[in-house]
């Protein structure tokens, strides 16, 4: 018997599945694990950890912050830079800069680009994160993944489990058929995430914009892919696989996820599906 | 004969052998030295805890090396190998989409 519980976290539909009867305690501790972490980690509450790390330029941090903080690092130097938690200020200058549901759908004034920040420099030493002056954090880029996971490790405690935030999919035991782009795929184990710019774009002067921010340029970042979907080892290691992959377009991306083993989908603007890293 | 002084003399000689024969006999030199059995187990039961919680720490250290271990040959080949999945021709239980 599987019991399900769905709600709303972090600016998305959270979705909870356990195999498991009686598994209300478990529930209740993983809704309640999504919203503590939001509490945070979002950039959107004036009274969150992040929040206050961006305002002060330092902060004694949590184990949460300082966690995810460590793992953004270093996906940043596993991925060469292409995932960086230092575009803060990028992805507000092009026009995201407060939660989803709030962000106008169109406007006319032009997005600005912000001076990049990228490769800004975060120290992370002696139960301390430190900012370099004018660099601020965005997390959303791993925050969802990290706090599927947390939720998956409690909700374990009841039996095998699939936790889906947005997407964003943390799997313990069981199998779990996944819808991915008409495909249904099974999952046992380790985590599945998307990116993409079908969702979370608007349009400013015209011009269409989204949330997955090049850190190269500091801008919205040009690409022929729409979405890519990552299969990895915890949807962590996902989110960023399928950041670090979109950014670079369908060829590479595809060249990558086959010479490093990691099952990928992409979904090319012209419509193609594409089946990469040993995924047929 | 005797003269003043030689009495004081021998008065003080004799106190002076009084007292020290007094802190001879005080000293019960003749009585065996005993020690409290209890004390006595008390400090054998010490030596063999403190024996015991080495040798428990040494199993403990030895185990807790073998779980970091496994922990991370756990961590390394979950790195290094993709995570399981197959295409399969079952209805989805749950969709990912750009999140």
């Amino acid at each position: 018997m599987i019991e399900t519980r769905t709600f709303r976290a972090m600016g998305t539909d959270i979705e909870l599945l356990v195999e498991a009867d009686g598994a209300e305690r478990a529930l209740d501790g993983a809704e309640q694990e999504f919203h503590r972490l939001e509490a945070l980690l979002s950039r959107f509450r004036d009274d969150s950890e992040l929040s206050r790390l961006n305002r002060d330029g330092s902060i004694e941090p949590g184990p949460d912050l300082e966690r995810v903080v460590g793992m953004a690092l270093e996906a940043r130097q596993r991925t060469a830079g292409r995932f960086d938690p230092t575009v803060h200020d990028a992805v507000v200058a092009a026009g995201y800069d407060r939660s989803f549901e709030r962000v106008a759908p169109e406007g006319d004034v032009a997005a600005q680009v912000a001076p990049t920040t990228a490769a800004g420099s975060v120290w992370l030493r002696d139960g301390r994160i430190e900012l370099e002056r004018g660099v601020r954090l965005d997390l959303g880029g791993i925050g969802k993944g990290y706090a599927a996971e947390r939720a998956a490790e409690i909700l374990a405690v009841a039996g095998p489990c699939l936790v889906n935030a947005g997407g964003d999919i943390a799997v313990r035991s069981g199998s779990w058929p996944v819808g991915v782009e008409g495909m249904t795929l099974e999952l046992t184990e380790g985590g599945l995430a998307t990116s993409g710019r079908d969702r979370r774009r608007w349009r400013r002067a015209g011009r269409e914009l989204h949330h997955l921010i090049d850190p190269t340029t500091g801008a919205p970042a040009e690409t022929d892919l729409l979405r890519v979907t990552v299969l990895a080892a915890d949807a962590v290691d996902a989110e960023v696989a399928a950041k670090a992959l979109f950014l670079v377009g369908s060829e590479r991306a595809a060249a990558e996820a086959d010479a490093e083993g990691t099952p990928a989908v992409l979904v090319v603007e012209d419509g193609r599906t594409v089946l990469a890293g040993g995924l047929a | 004969m005797t003269s003043h002084t030689g009495r004081l003399y021998a008065l003080a000689f004799a106190l002076v052998v009084f007292f020290l024969a007094w802190a001879a006999v005080a000293a019960r030199p003749w009585a065996t030295s005993t020690v409290d059995p209890r004390l006595k187990t008390l400090a054998v039961r010490e030596a063999q805890l403190r024996a015991e919680a080495k040798l428990v720490n040494q199993i403990v250290a030895q185990r807790a090396q073998l779980a970091r271990l496994s922990r991370n040959r756990q961590l390394a080949s979950a790195a290094a190998a993709p995570a399981p999945v197959r295409i399969v021709n079952l209805p989805p239980l749950t969709i990912t989409r750009t999140s």
